[in-house]
């Protein structure tokens, strides 16, 4: 009878334990899709557009350098993309254009290379491909869209000697393949920007990549990074792209985001 | 692409005795020529202050070492020196582009004379050469009008494409695969999803061929005397071109498109005139005059994602009421799809009725049936390409391969080569004479 009293004495504390920490886990994840949505609602703008100056550095320390425009309207689920090379001539012209789909899965992506007149679409399977000689994959070009990803709060972490949130974030294959297992976001507390993100492949414990986001200056009432890297892990090679010319909320034409101005050579 | 001709059966050539003169057409007085060309280039690479916009260009020295010396005609070596210089304005919302080439080959047999050849409709390629003068003005926000000389792109690199293939090639160099510009209006547009595309090109710009004869273009002259040569007669292509309409549409993981055209088929149909033919102290000259069909075609396309592959397939009409060109149907399938920094693109081509005559005779459609494999990767270092064609109906084919190596970010030291293979009754094998390895040095601005 005793014994029988302590069996259920320590299944009714098992089974507390195991409630307190379900709903422990839920109060994370609702606290990590918290502070995402308002991350995306203070930093959410109409429309953005840059002059990039990219700095490619291989393992051995030779340098490339590249420039791009890169315009955007919308924001995170409902962003278009629009990306055209300045520099250097060899790949001067080369168009990049991504849509997302609302409500579904991947967004739709081109590349429009000069040379061939004509427009290129990106398969699915494909984004993790390097995007025009940089440390970028076509996936790591696409907007961030929490809604995408299971979320979880992990803590808070130093970065740069910002207190961050840290965010695990798990791509939800219904909503899109990702060539990502998992990404670690680190979101700066005082103003829920995001400063770094560690990007894990599938199958991989360590992060394969990691995009660091600095040198945060208001612009236009808005924050932006005006230093972005990404560096990929394995292969030793870093891509830094300083943003210039930096606009907010500047109308852009119906017509920028169609795949008939990125066929349009010359063109932005 | 190739020509070659069994001639069996010459009756008049015993009877003719004039000595042929054509081939003086392209002789020309080579200094003051490359004089003017030199001051020409020199002038091109000023920057010129009324010119506002951007700049760009490259300056390439390319260097070739031929398997073989083509008897009599062709050296074991040849040099090419590019010049070229692009300008880009923005006039308001309307874009102006202007481009020029200019060019220095060692044989000259390859190039003609400096003169003035807005088109493109010369035998021979001009030392100097417009490659762009277009306007690009905005109608409205959706739609644009294109106007002047510009390069249409309707297939893939490296693939073959029924809707891409007729359009002007200049074979000068048989393995460059280099498109002609066009004079044309483009109106281009799109509502939601449906983009359209109307081209109206005025002027025929003919397909350029090689020297008749020549290693790039080897005539089998059968029960000829060696020593026979082909004079090729500088007709002048028809004045109207070519007209097309262009439809495609995105649905989700879908592509679907649709084309026609109708107007002067830009390759030429080649006539021998052995009625004609003259007898000379080396052997018989044959004058070959060109004559151009008119041709009217349709055409779907379709294109879907499967898992990494994009899968496209391409059918087409072609009809034409002249007895040497005669109707075709070509079909394509093909599928690309990428690997790290690079695309694979393997197609399937072919043409399901035979042509009246042979078709190396009928260059945008000489290696039907065939295959080709493309595969190019960006590395680190620059990028690679290698592309195996293969012809499926005699069994030749060919191996191309080319690295380019980036020293820096605007000089680019490239290295390739060519491998014809297999029967000389294809277009590939044909080659095989012309086997060769290349270097090339470019800096770019």
């Amino acid at each position: 009878m005793y014994l029988t009293g302590k069996i259920t004495k320590t299944l009714f504390l098992l089974a507390l334990a195991a409630l307190l920490a379900t709903f422990s886990g839920l109060a994370f994840a609702a606290d990590a899709r918290a502070l995402l949505k308002e991350s995306e609602s203070r930093h959410r703008t109409k429309t953005q557009q840059y002059a990039g100056e990219l700095t490619v550095v291989n393992k051995e320390g030779k340098i490339r350098k590249k420039g791009w425009k890169s315009f955007r309207e919308g924001y995170a689920g409902d962003a278009k993309n629009l990306i055209r090379f300045t520099d250097p001539p060899e790949v001067k012209g080369v168009g990049f254009l991504s849509v997302a789909r609302p409500g579904a899965q991947n967004p739709d992506q081109w590349l429009y290379l000069p040379s061939m007149k004509r427009e290129r679409r990106i398969a699915t399977q494909d984004r993790d491909s390097s995007f025009v000689g940089t440390d970028f994959s076509y996936e790591d070009m696409e907007e961030f869209d929490h809604e995408k990803y299971k979320v979880e709060l992990h803590g808070e972490q130093l970065v740069d000697s910002f207190p961050c949130y840290v965010i695990e974030a798990k791509p939800l294959e219904k909503k899109g393949k990702s060539t990502y297992e998992k990404k670690i976001l680190f979101l700066r507390k005082d103003n829920l920007y995001l400063l770094r993100e560690d990007l894990y492949r599938k199958g991989e414990k360590e992060p394969g990549k990691r995009m660091i986001l600095s040198d945060l200056q208001q612009v236009g009432g808005h924050w932006v990074a005006r230093k972005m890297e990404m560096k990929d892990l394995k292969k030793g090679s870093t891509t830094t792209v300083l943003l210039k010319e930096i606009l907010f909320d500047k109308p852009q034409p119906v017509s920028r985001f169609t795949l008939q101005n990125l066929n349009r050579e010359g063109g932005e | 692409m190739i020509f070659k001709f069994e001639i069996k059966a010459l009756p008049l050539l015993a009877l003719l005795h004039r000595l042929n003169s054509r081939r003086h057409d392209f002789s020309f007085d080579l200094k003051s020529e490359l004089l003017y060309l030199h001051l020409f280039l020199l002038l091109l690479l000023l920057p010129l202050p009324v010119m506002a916009g951007e700049i760009s260009g490259y300056a390439e020295a390319k260097g070739f070492a031929y398997a073989e010396r083509w008897p009599g005609r062709d050296n074991r070596g040849l040099g090419w020196g590019t010049l070229f210089t692009k300008w880009e304005e923005m006039l308001g919302e309307t874009q102006f582009t202007a481009s020029l080439r200019g060019e220095g080959i060692t044989s000259g047999e390859q190039q003609g004379v400096l003169d003035f050849d807005p088109a493109d409709r010369r035998l021979r390629r001009s030392p100097v050469s417009v490659r762009d003068l277009w306007l690009r003005i905005p109608l409205n926000s959706t739609h644009d009008l294109q106007l002047g000389r510009f390069q249409l792109g309707w297939g893939k690199t490296d693939g073959y494409s029924p809707a891409d293939a007729f359009l002007p090639r200049d074979l000068t160099d048989p393995f460059a695969d280099e498109k002609l510009p066009l004079w044309a209006l483009r109106l281009n547009g799109y509502n939601g999803a449906l983009r359209y595309e109307v081209v109206a090109s005025p002027v025929t710009t003919p397909w350029r061929l090689p020297p008749l004869g020549s290693r790039n273009a080897p005539i089998h002259a059968g029960s000829f005397p060696s020593g026979t040569v082909f004079n090729e007669v500088a007709s002048s292509p028809p004045d109207i071109g070519f007209a097309a309409v262009r439809l495609q549409s995105a649905f989700g993981d879908w592509e679907v498109g649709g084309w026609g055209r109708a107007g002067v088929r830009p390759a030429p149909l080649l006539e021998f005139r052995i009625d004609q033919a003259i007898s000379t102290t080396t052997g018989f000259s044959i004058p070959v005059e060109r004559r151009y069909a008119r041709e009217e075609a349709v055409g779907i396309e379709l294109s879907r994602i499967i898992g990494s592959w994009i899968v496209r397939g391409e059918g087409a009409a072609l009809f034409s009421r002249d007895c040497d060109l005669g109707n075709a149907l070509i079909g394509s399938l093909s599928a690309e799809r990428g690997f790290g920094d690079g695309t694979f693109l393997i197609t399937l081509a072919g043409n399901a009725i035979s042509p009246p005559v042979d078709a190396s005779q009928l260059f945008d459609r000489a290696i039907l049936p065939a295959v080709i494999a493309a595969w190019n990767r960006t590395e680190e270092w620059g990028e690679w390409k290698l592309v195996w064609s293969a012809g499926l109906k005699h069994g030749d084919g060919m191996l191309k391969g080319e690295a380019g190596y980036n020293i820096s970010d605007i000089w680019k030291l490239t290295l390739g080569g060519e491998l014809p293979y297999g029967s000389e009754e294809g277009v590939y094998g044909a080659l095989n004479t012309a086997r060769r390895v290349h270097v090339a040095l470019r800096r770019s601005w």
